[in-house]
């Protein structure tokens, strides 16, 4: 079933398991110091263990199997949608607190439209100015949402 | 006739020329996102549940219950015109429907559609407003012991009922009900998972991961496969539906509306699992079933009908019990408790005119929805030409806003962004986030039950099997778990979900 040169086992699930071990081991660590109690009486770290033990198994049970199966490939990951809306979110928030609600929406739908290349920059700015004001009308001054306006 | 007084009051409530117009909003809006492909209802409810807040609780609900049951609408409207179903449940729709499209009878498909769903809307409402009461009185008798059983019922049962690996769906719900538990320990005061930080003391709001998980990482997901664009839409007429129609679907309708209302209560189940499985009831019982996928409208009233009762119908365990039997009630669970509602059996006694005026809303909805779009199918067509390069940033607009207007802090919209890489990694590794909602959503009360029941007992676990309704469940639970081994099952489940891959 395999392509010839690819590597075998089933990656999508290994990337499953990965992150099921990984989340489960981590919050077995956070939870070490929580008491862990008594059946009558349970503690704070009773849940958090139990849980992170069974989505430690869980990953287990999903990743082992994986291991043999003929290779499945992880869809390719584009970089670009991925970082640059990651970048853009971070953005509005630093520039909502500190710059007021209109730099950050500029901001936000401007960088924001870098992550698909086919945009041209009028259309782009078209968005970016009438988004910013539906939003300012809409949420700041319809809905009450306590954002400043403009850099204060 | 008591009933008739409180459908009355629900009626009286749902009336106001505020309630109305957001049921209107939420109708429209809903019909909307149903239309446009890559905004699912999930996403949408939770970018807007931070802007309900600013409005009445009942007025909220019924505008995110009006999204919910309007996407539903909205894409059996794009599957029979353009063969592009707009959420899951109406991609059985799209099989005949456009197939009818493409035969000039896609005004006679919609029409159907339509009038099949608003039917089994009228049922399903019915039957919330005949169960409700029923079930919440039985509901009163659980303590916290039956409690745990359901959830542990429910949750399980979620997963089998969805598509995917349910292994994976298992994951992710163990996953939610970690997350749920960060933030301060109800009962001890002390602080768990929170590396530290004081922003997560209280924990983690649920609109930060079902706006990550579903809002962002589901924008990063639909901009990798771009060039969706150009989308040949069949000609519209304008052909009410024949009586030759008419003749052939009511039954499909009925067969339908019960499959749905049925399949609505279950956990997991819902409009899509209601859609599939009428369609392929409908070829069973049908005494042409090699004709369907070429335009049989039956293929079309009922998958209909049944996506329309589902969703309707999967109110009742979230109103009656409290417990959400999905990710879209986990949502709407949200939704009450930002008002300070929690729904259970309690929300009757106190405050009926929420579950009344919900359940009358839905009816008015449903009119609305068969009034105001039939005339409007045109425009929503036309919207389908919108590149989702224009689309996006509005979306991320929409969404940074309402993460950020819930406290005011960086840190949440922060968090947030982190919630949809990890959502984008999930989907990289094929797994459905979905159940991670429901276990958020439903882990401090699992936990919160549990340890009373324990302390009841002290520590004795043996009260789970000597409670009837607690042994029944839990029960249920080990046979679903039984069956889930077996690979005979597992084999007929892969083939239930089959056409939903194709």
């Amino acid at each position: 079933m395999a392509a010839p040169g690819s590597q075998k086992g089933d990656h999508p699930d290994l990337l499953t398991a990965g992150l099921f071990i990984g989340i489960g081991l981590l919050g077995l660590v956070m939870s070490r110091h929580l008491d862990f109690g008594s059946l009558a009486r349970m503690g704070p770290g009773f849940m958090p263990r139990i849980v992170c033990l069974l989505l430690v198994a869980v990953g287990l049970l999903v990743g082992i199997p994986a291991l043999r199966r003929p290779g499945v490939a992880i869809e390719a990951v584009r970089a670009r949608p991925l970082i640059v809306i990651t970048v853009a979110i971070v953005g509005f928030a630093f520039a909502v607190t500190h710059l007021g609600f209109v730099v950050a929406s500029l901001w936000l739908v401007i960088a924001g439209s870098l992550a698909d290349p086919g945009g041209r920059w009028r259309t782009v700015l078209l968005l970016a100015a009438g988004l910013t004001a539906f939003g300012a009308l809409v949420f700041v001054k319809a809905l009450g949402v306590q954002v400043p306006l403009w850099p204060v | 006739m008591e009933f008739l007084d409180l459908l009355m009051l629900g009626f009286g409530e749902a009336m106001t020329p505020a309630n109305l117009g957001f049921c209107l909003i939420g109708a429209l809006l809903g019909t909307l996102i149903g239309v446009l492909p890559g905004i699912g209802p999930t996403a949408t409810i939770a970018v807007l549940l931070p802007i309900t807040f600013f409005l009445p609780p009942l007025a909220g609900i019924i505008m995110l219950a009006g999204i919910y049951y309007g996407a539903q609408y909205g894409g059996s409207t794009t599957a029979v015109l353009v063969n592009l179903p707009g959420e899951a449940s109406s991609v059985v729709t799209a099989l005949d429907g456009y197939q009818m499209a493409r035969q000039g009878r896609a005004g006679a498909a919609l029409a159907v559609a339509a009038l099949g769903s608003f039917f089994a809307g009228t049922v399903a409402t019915f039957a919330i407003a005949l169960a409700g009461p029923t079930l919440s009185g039985f509901a009163l008798s659980f303590g916290p012991a039956e409690y745990v059983s359901l959830m542990l019922f429910g949750l399980l049962a979620a997963t089998i009922l969805a598509s995917g690996l349910v292994l994976k769906a298992i994951g992710m719900i163990l996953f939610g009900l970690l997350l749920g538990m960060v933030g301060t320990d109800a009962e001890t005061g002390a602080e768990r998972l929170t590396f530290g930080a004081l922003e997560l003391f209280d924990g983690i709001d649920f609109i930060v991961i079902a706006i990550g998980v579903f809002g962002f990482a589901e924008i990063i997901t639909n901009l990798e496969r771009s060039g969706s664009e150009g989308v040949s839409v069949a000609p519209l007429t304008r052909l009410w539906p024949t009586r030759e129609d008419f003749r052939a679907s009511w039954r499909a309708v009925l067969r339908g509306t019960g499959i749905g209302t049925f399949l609505g209560l279950l956990p997991g189940g819902g409009a899509t699992l209601a859609s599939f499985s009428a369609y392929s009831l409908e070829k069973k019982v049908s005494r042409h079933p090699q004709k369907f996928g070429t335009g049989v409208v039956e293929g079309v009233a009922a998958p209909e009908a049944a996506n329309n009762a589902a969703a309707q119908s999967s109110f009742i365990p979230l109103l009656t019990l409290g417990i959400p039997s999905n990710n879209m009630m986990a949502m709407m669970l949200s939704a009450f408790m930002i008002h300070g509602i929690t729904p259970g059996p309690s929300v009757l006694t106190n405050q009926p005119e929420i579950f009344w005026g919900l359940v009358a809303s839905m009816w008015i909805g449903n009119l609305l929805l068969v009034v105001i779009n039939l005339p409007l199918i045109g425009l929503w067509v036309r919207l389908l030409t919108v590149p989702y390069r224009l689309l996006y940033p509005a979306i991320l607009l929409f969404c940074c806003i309402g993460v950020y207007s819930m406290n005011n802090r960086i840190f949440d919209v922060v968090l947030a962004a982190g919630f949809g890489l990890l959502g984008y990694a999930f989907r990289k590794a094929k797994c459905e986030p979905g159940p991670l909602l429901l276990g958020f959503v439903l882990g401090p009360l699992l936990e919160a039950n549990l340890r009373r029941t324990m302390l009841i007992t002290q520590g004795d676990p043996s009260i789970f099997v000597e409670r009837p309704i607690s042994l029944t469940m839990l029960v249920a639970t080990v046979i679903l778990l039984t069956l889930m081994i077996l690979p005979s099952f597992r084999k007929t489940r892969e083939e239930a979900f089959q056409e939903e891959e194709a």
